[in-house]
């Protein structure tokens, strides 16, 4: 068994470890305060190539698989959750949903551009009636004549205010539910109908557009259907699914800084003559949190192989998203129990840290669908059926 | 204009750790990179290559980690990405020992094969020896004039301004090509690879030529330091100085101190 990174892979690390230290860290903890998404650094992170990592390089991207898609997650979500959230949502679900059923017709127009940076993605699935029940979505798409019109509204939508492609799931026959009854659709912001109706104002991620649309008459040309008509349920799953592994990447990323925060703290403060370093009850805190680290590096880096070889990855997916998005909250509380009331100041990044890793546990499918979905692999391959 | 960058591949010092105490450095992480000044240097050859078309080649010498010796090669890779045309990698046991001499002799054999060098440029000093000398060395070994510490360029019809630090200000020199410049750190913005390139040229082995001594004409004799390091000792401990009370108390201290060195006696 060979552990190594391929030399690219590690090159690409090194790579995003630099631009993520020179340009994402400087303005992280100004985005979060002023409530901004980070224009620039999507910029130039576009003109990298880093919009585009996992994505054949026919289709304009970088060519470097799930495994470099997750080192790009894991690098950025070590210093700015905001700024691996955007990245995250254009590449992983917006344009990787194109990626995974789109045609050639609409992976030549829509993935290119959007694996080259000039344009950016989004995915509208959530509804304030369908959160983890995502079947139970109202928003509705009519066919008339050579198009198709929707009718509804999503909410808590990532890059949804900016974005220019964006992926919405509507209901074509209500009769049918789940199966057969729901399509996917490639829609353009700047047709008449489509509308961005606010923000969310949120505890953490400030530095991400969290929007609300609502589609009025919008027309959408039937070409722009994305998978086949009444399967766009199975279609948006694909890409949650495989959401779920480079989400996981990036919770690595953020222990991985709480971690190194910690560090730097037991080195650095001393109490009761030597620094904390030396205490047992610290030492075990860091060990604790470097073992968990540990572990979930090497499910997070194994599942990126068993997508990258062509091998089914569902549930170890389930399991990155759902064991690394706990790992980083413990992380996270640990360390602000290590900095005590400075880490409870707002002059520290710590309370940032804290307030962004908490989303983890609950956007991409909550934790608890995740122990669904995992449960329900494990009791299919026994012979048994389970239901939500 | 052909542009030969000197890049020289150096162990991280941020992953090293001092210890007074047992007279030691320790290494906690070996990382290796590209020479800060070097990078400095190459984005200088860049700029050029942007502006005037320039043809820019680069010339890599430094270890490995034990290990991954076969990524000895990844700075020469690395510059490459930046957007160097060329990338050559001194793959040689005996270049890991050389000092300032031997490493001129090579570059100016590095220089000869590929002919038609207008240009050499490189860090003004290494982060690990801190001699400053690779330069001025090279440049006289070449016969060339050499600008050490430039912060600025403009090639110029058939020569090249350059500016440098000057004491307090700047001072403009013009030199005539070929010549030899070593380039201040930072006086620019490094680029970053381009991502995609950076993927193709990592993942194709035959993208850097390596270069060893033997193909150069070199032999073992040429190749023999001059200096040999004997061991190595900390500088002495800072020893506290005095505090004065008063500006009277300070005065009196310096006369005191100055004295036995002033050659017109007292007064």
């Amino acid at each position: 068994m060979d552990f190594t990174l391929s030399p690219e892979h590690e090159a690409l690390r090194r790579l995003v470890r630099e631009f993520a230290e020179n340009e994402v860290r400087p303005v992280a903890k100004a985005i979060d305060r002023e409530h901004r998404v980070p224009m620039e650094n999507l910029k130039k992170a576009a003109k990298l190539g880093l919009l585009g990592v996992p994505f054949p390089q026919e289709y304009g991207g970088m060519g470097a698989g799930e495994t470099g898609y997750c080192i790009l997650m894991e690098e950025l979500g070590r210093v700015c959750t905001s700024t691996a959230t955007c990245i995250g949502a254009h590449i992983g679900i917006g344009a990787m949903s194109i990626y995974l059923d789109g045609t050639e017709e609409q992976k030549r127009k829509y993935l290119t551009p959007l694996a080259q940076g000039e344009k950016i993605a989004a995915f509208a699935l959530t509804e304030p009636g369908a959160g983890s029940d995502a079947a139970a979505i109202r928003t509705r798409a009519v066919r008339e004549g050579d198009s198709y019109i929707l009718d509804g509204m999503k909410h808590f939508i990532t890059n949804g205010g900016f974005a220019d492609i964006v992926t919405v799931l509507a209901v074509t026959n209500p009769a049918l539910g789940a199966r057969g009854g729901i399509t996917a659709f490639i829609v353009e912001t700047h047709w008449e109908g489509f509308k961005v109706a606010g923000a969310a104002n949120k505890m953490g991620i400030r530095g991400t557009d969290t929007a609300e649309l609502v589609f009025e008459d919008l027309r959408v040309p039937e070409e722009n259907v994305l998978g086949r008509v009444g399967e766009g349920f199975a279609t948006f799953m694909k890409a949650l699914d495989l959401g779920r592994l480079t989400l996981g990447a990036a919770c690595l990323g953020g222990a991985q800084a709480a971690l190194e925060a910690s560090i730097a703290w037991a080195k650095a403060r001393t109490a009761f003559g030597r620094p904390l370093a030396h205490m047992q009850t610290i030492q075990w805190m860091i060990a604790d949190m470097a073992t968990e680290i540990e572990a979930l590096r090497s499910l997070v880096y194994r599942t990126a192989w068993l997508v990258d070889t062509g091998r089914p990855f569902s549930r170890e997916a389930a399991m990155c998203k759902l064991y690394g998005s706990e790992v980083a909250s413990r992380a996270i509380d640990r360390t602000l129990q290590i900095y005590g009331a400075l880490g409870y100041s707002r002059e520290a990044e710590i309370e940032r840290m804290f307030r962004d890793a908490r989303i983890a546990e609950i956007f991409e499918g909550t934790n608890e669908i995740q122990r669904f979905v995992i449960a329900a692999q494990i009791f299919r391959e026994a012979g048994v059926r389970i239901r939500p | 204009m052909r542009i030969l960058v000197a890049i020289k591949r150096i162990l991280d010092p941020s992953g090293m750790v001092v210890n007074r105490r047992r007279e030691r450095i320790f290494i906690n992480r070996e990382e290796y990179f590209i020479n800060p000044a070097d990078r400095h240097a190459l984005e200088m050859a860049l700029q050029l290559k942007d502006r005037e078309g320039a043809e820019v080649i680069v010339v890599s010498r430094g270890p490995a980690r034990p290990g991954a010796e076969a990524q000895s090669d990844a700075s020469a890779r690395w510059a490459l990405a930046m957007g160097a045309d060329r990338a050559i990698h001194l793959q040689d046991e005996a270049l890991l020992q050389a000092d300032g001499t031997v490493v001129a002799r090579v570059l100016a054999a590095v220089v000869e094969r590929l002919g038609a060098v207008d240009l050499v440029l490189m860090g003004r000093q290494a982060l690990d020896g801190m001699t400053g000398e690779e330069g001025p060395r090279l440049a006289e070994v070449l016969g060339w004039p050499s600008v050490v510490g430039a912060v600025a360029l403009e090639p110029v019809n058939g020569s090249l301004r350059v500016v440098i630090r000057s004491g307090e200000g700047f001072q403009g020199l013009e030199v005539p090509l070929p010549a030899l410049v070593t380039v201040d750190r930072e006086v620019n913005k490094p680029r970053y690879p381009q991502g995609r390139r950076l993927i193709n040229v990592y993942r194709d082995p035959e993208a850097v030529e390596h270069w060893t001594a033997e193909m150069l004409g070199l032999e073992v004799g040429q190749l023999t330091p001059l200096v040999q390091s004997r061991g190595r000792a900390f500088p002495a401990p800072r020893t506290l100085g005095s505090r004065a009370e008063s500006v009277e108390e300070l005065a009196q201290a310096l006369a005191r101190y100055i004295s036995p060195f002033n050659p017109l006696g007292n007064g």
